[in-house]
């Protein structure tokens, strides 16, 4: 009954937080071009209008239009509980976590692309190639960092692997999966987030023809992703495992905080890549978890 | 019922269906399906009872006396072979049916039960001899099947090269099982570990059956073969046919020694058939052959599960081993599953439009509701992704190298790039199915006969739900295999007792039933609010696009761009292409084809050296008789010196 309690709890947490990120970045956004920019709260306003609207839904789409975005809701949902939280540790934890992790990531992409293609548009389909295709390179990396950390730690569990500083190769860590973060979330330099047309042909353009409660699923399954990614990088770096519990949740937040605002700078100072530079930027990602993983072998090995 | 007996009379049963297929397509099935239920019971007792069984009669063939043997790891693949032979039959009864085939039908009917004894007995002989006789028996029952259409030009020139190669790994098998039988003086077969000079052997043994597995490069063969086949026959070939040649890998590596490269060499090989037959796959735009590389891919999984298996033999007997050969075995199952099923759902929408071009479909979940739902759970299992069965046994295997990892032997040196390949090679199957699944099913049709496309009937939806299911079951509940494998590996190594499931197994097995149960809720909720809110259907809005066609939509060959530029090093793309000029531009053609780089760039090649000797040999063979008189007399006086000088000290 405790674990239930734990879960819904954390349940809540994830559902309730996870907008908030969206909403510093554009702050961050405004502030650096000197403008107001809308409320932090905004994607919070957007996701409960949407929710009460209706659905337009095209006449080739079958019922795999709406199914695609609750499956991929429900797969971030279920990565982001699997995720430990600093002090308060996983509910869920067992050997080869991180895998179902991974993979329940690749559901999410898979049955985010399966809807984009079910309306039979052509730029959806280009957005959907180019996600899944991407994806190979992030997934190379993300796997070379779980290595790394896993070299690292001797464990194969989240909540354990975790719970140490990266060591020697953190600084290679931190850029690659930040690199990683902004790849899988469609951040600049790999996509634009604030338009919906042909110039964010990655993972934006996928949803152009969703709308009402499934559109607002996608949105919140976004924001999740992206929690998730900070919640990673922070704990894949600073030594959890070694704070007190008051320490490291505050360390936690700050850290998360310090990524979000890094995306907003990120996205403020850089334009967006040209695609052909997009391969080249994600395998310097990989590059650079594997030399952490080759340092973390070295620097541990007896 | 003794297990003996059991085996007999689901070889009787099969045999009589060999006998009445010809004229009595029910009472074939009938037959036939009750001999794979007497296999499969048979495999169960020994999977699940612990049973084994070892029969030896005085009975002579070939000078030999009859051997067999059935234990946890050819227990195993019998399952297998049951289960798709079982739902392979009930399919074709629709899918080849006397009234649309009526020449070929019954030869079909008759040679499916006869590969299903073949197979049968390769998994139970005991005996090199007899081992060499249905091997070859096997072989020859799959080229009939292959070309049972043998109308078409590219279903003879498909079953020409899978002769011509599976004859290549025989030569291989014959060479092995004549050095093992003068070494050990015996042609029978058992395990021998301790005759530590037979360990090169094992290389002969992994050309031989790899020709059959079809892995990295010895797979040229496979991908025509399986596309031209009839689409009940590519799912018994690419679901178990080939697991045959992974079953000779996995039986002799456990019984006999095996060289101290072995599994830095399968493992490597392992990883280069998963990563590069991937992303043949997903530059494919037929969706059969599609799916028959993806079978190149899963035989590299499997491999490196084995390959791990056989690093941690040589390696001092490493846990991690058990783990990473529980993983491939697992595999085994899943592929057999998965890919049967896809091949099912190929059938079916061969069976209804008439091509296998993905890019002449498209809209066909409209019409074929079933096909497409049950592909669709088909490609979500064979990208391996959570909760289906595709994930549980990738997951073993990544634990597997993880552990490896953990290990720092010098053995992490393989694990590390292998873990990072596999990952690679799931995005990309991920990749691929997703354009499959989408460009088939989803979208317009692109053309007329994908419009008027329709539903395939009971007898093809039976065997694709009951595949389905079984994906479905194995992804839930893990731990209900567990036994199953666990005794395999036990069998196949007698140390590696691996007893009750790792704990983080049962785990993961609730972990995927909450969250099938998630998956539905949110499902009907989102379902339910959309409808509730209101639910309007409009043209696609694709950013306001007036006009938008059915051949304006992504293609295959779009699809699966940027990965096959970055693969095109090995995919060797042949591009024609005529762009459009002038103001009033007539024509414009591009023409794309993904040769076989291996079959068409390497062995052709030499292939066609060797033809060029030959011909150049062939001269000397001009039919006057003056010339021959001549040969004689060279030959003779050749002979002569040869004696005169051999005969000075």
């Amino acid at each position: 009954m405790i674990v239930m309690r734990d879960l819904m709890l954390r349940l809540v947490l994830w559902l309730l937080l996870a907008p908030l990120l969206p909403g510093i970045i554009n702050k961050v956004k405004a502030w650096v071009a000197g403008r107001r920019g809308p409320p932090v709260l905004q994607l919070y306003y957007d996701l409960a209008k949407l929710w009460r609207k209706g659905v337009v839904m095209s006449n080739l789409a079958s019922p795999g239009f709406i199914i695609g975005p609750a499956v991929a809701w429900v797969a971030l949902i279920g990565a982001a509980l699997l995720m430990p939280l600093g002090p308060a540790g996983s509910v869920v934890s067992f050997r080869g976590d991180v895998l179902l992790l991974i993979y329940l990531l690749a559901l999410a992409r898979f049955c985010t692309a399966w809807a984009a293609m079910e309306t039979g548009s052509a730029f959806e389909g280009m957005g959907a190639a180019r996600e899944v295709s991407y994806a190979v390179l992030t997934e190379a990396a993300i796997i070379a960092a779980v290595l790394s950390l896993i070299v690292h730690t001797g464990s194969v569990s989240l909540s354990t692997m975790l719970a140490p500083s990266a060591g020697a190769g953190a600084a290679l860590l931190v850029a690659g999966l930040f690199t990683v973060l902004l790849a899988e979330n469609c951040r600049v330099p790999f996509d634009d987030p604030n338009t919906h047309l042909e110039l964010t042909m990655i993972h934006e353009v996928m949803v152009l023809d969703h709308s009402g409660p499934p559109l607002a699923a996608i949105l919140h399954g976004a924001s999740i992703k992206l929690l998730l990614f900070s919640i990673l990088l922070v704990q894949a770096v600073l030594p959890m495992g070694d704070l007190s519990p008051l320490a490291a949740a505050g360390a936690l937040a700050v850290g998360v905080l310090l990524v979000t605002v890094g995306v907003g700078l990120v996205e403020s100072l850089l334009a967006r890549f040209a695609f052909r530079r997009v391969p080249l930027l994600l395998t310097t990602a990989f590059l650079l978890c594997v030399f952490a993983l080759l340092v973390a072998w070295k620097g541990d090995a007896p | 019922m003794t297990l003996g007996l059991l085996l007999l009379i689901a070889f009787l049963a099969l045999s009589a269906s060999i006998v009445v297929g010809f004229r009595r397509p029910r009472i074939w099935l009938a037959l036939t399906v009750a001999g794979a239920m007497l296999g499969m019971t048979a495999a169960l007792r020994v999977l699940l009872g612990g049973e084994s069984g070892e029969w030896q009669s005085g009975f002579l063939l070939g000078g030999e006396t009859l051997h067999l043997r059935l234990d946890g790891v050819s227990a195993l693949f019998l399952m297998l072979v049951a289960v798709i032979g079982g739902t392979g039959a009930v399919y074709s009864h629709e899918y080849w049916a006397d009234q649309h085939n009526p020449s070929t039908a019954p030869r079909g009917r008759v040679c499916w039960s006869a590969l299903l004894i073949c197979m049968g007995l390769v998994l139970l002989v005991s005996n090199g001899l007899h081992f060499l006789i249905v091997w070859e028996l096997f072989a020859l029952c799959g080229y009939f099947l292959i070309t049972l259409d043998r109308e078409r030009n590219g279903v003879r020139a498909a079953g020409w090269l899978y002769l011509v190669a599976s004859h290549a790994g025989t030569l291989g098998l014959f060479a092995f099982f004549a050095l093992l039988a003068s070494r050990t003086g015996s042609w029978n077969l058992g395990p021998m570990r301790a005759h530590a000079e037979l360990a090169p052997l094992f290389w002969l043994a992994l050309f031989g059956f790899g020709v059959k597995a079809g892995f990295f490069p010895l797979h040229i063969w496979l991908p025509s073969a399986h596309a031209n086949a009839p689409s009940h026959v590519s799912a018994i070939m690419s679901g178990v046919a080939i697991k045959l040649g992974v079953y000779g890998i996995v039986r002799f590596s456990g019984w006999l020694p095996i060289p101290p490269a072995a599994g830095w060499v399968v493992t490597g090989l392992g990883a280069t058939s998963a990563l590069l037959g991937i992303a043949f796959a997903f530059a494919q735009n037929d969706f059969k052959r599609l799916l028959a590389y993806c079978s190149v891919e899963n035989i590299g999984i499997i491999m490196i599960g084995v390959g791990v298996a056989l690093l941690a033999m040589t390696h001092g007997n490493a846990p991690w081993g058990r783990l990473a050969l529980a993983g491939a075995l697992l595999h085994v199952w899943n592929h057999g599953a998965f890919k049967a099923l896809l091949f099912f759902g190929a059938g079916s929408v061969l069976h209804a439009t008439g091509t296998r071009e993905m890019s002449r479909l498209g809209g066909l979940a409209r019409v074929m509701p079933w096909t497409a739902g049950l592909f669709a759970l088909g490609t979500l299992a064979v990208a391996g992704l959570p909760p289906l069965n595709g994930f549980v046994s990738e997951w073993l295997l990544y634990l597997g190298l993880f552990a490896v990892v953990t290990g720092k032997g010098v053995t992490a040196w393989i694990a590390m790039p292998a873990a990072i390949m596999l990952a690679m090679a799931g995005a990309i199957a991920l990749a691929s199915f997703a354009k499959a699944g989408a460009v088939i099913f989803l979208g317009a049709a692109r053309t007329q006969p994908a419009a008027q496309a329709h539903e395939c009937g009971y007898w093809m939806r039976g065997p694709m739900l009951v595949l389905a299911s079984i994906c479905v079951v194995i992804g839930l509940a893990p731990v209900l295999c567990w036994p199953a494998v666990a005794g395999a590996v036990a069998s196949w190594h007698p140390t590696w007792a691996i007893g009750e499931p790792p704990v983080s197994l049962v785990t993961l097995g609730s972990a995927q039933i909450a969250l099938a149960i998630m998956i539905l809720a949110a499902a009907a909720w989102l379902w339910w609010t959309a409808y509730h809110n209101g639910l309007q259907r409009g043209p696609t809005w694709d950013c306001g696009y007036a006009t938008p066609r059915a051949r304006m939509q992504y293609t295959s060959a779009s699809f699966a761009g940027i990965v096959s530029g970055w693969f095109r090093w090995v995919l060797q793309p042949e591009r024609k292409a005529r762009r459009p000029r002038g103001d009033f531009p007539a024509e414009a053609i591009r023409l794309e084809h993904m040769p076989e780089t291996v079959l068409e760039h390497i062995i052709a090649p030499v292939g066609g050296l060797i033809m060029q000797a030959s011909s150049t040999v062939l001269r000397l063979q001009h039919g006057r008789l003056q010339f021959y008189i001549l040969y004689v007399l060279a030959g003779l006086i050749g002979i002569g010196l040869f004696v005169f000088w051999g005969c000075i000290p």
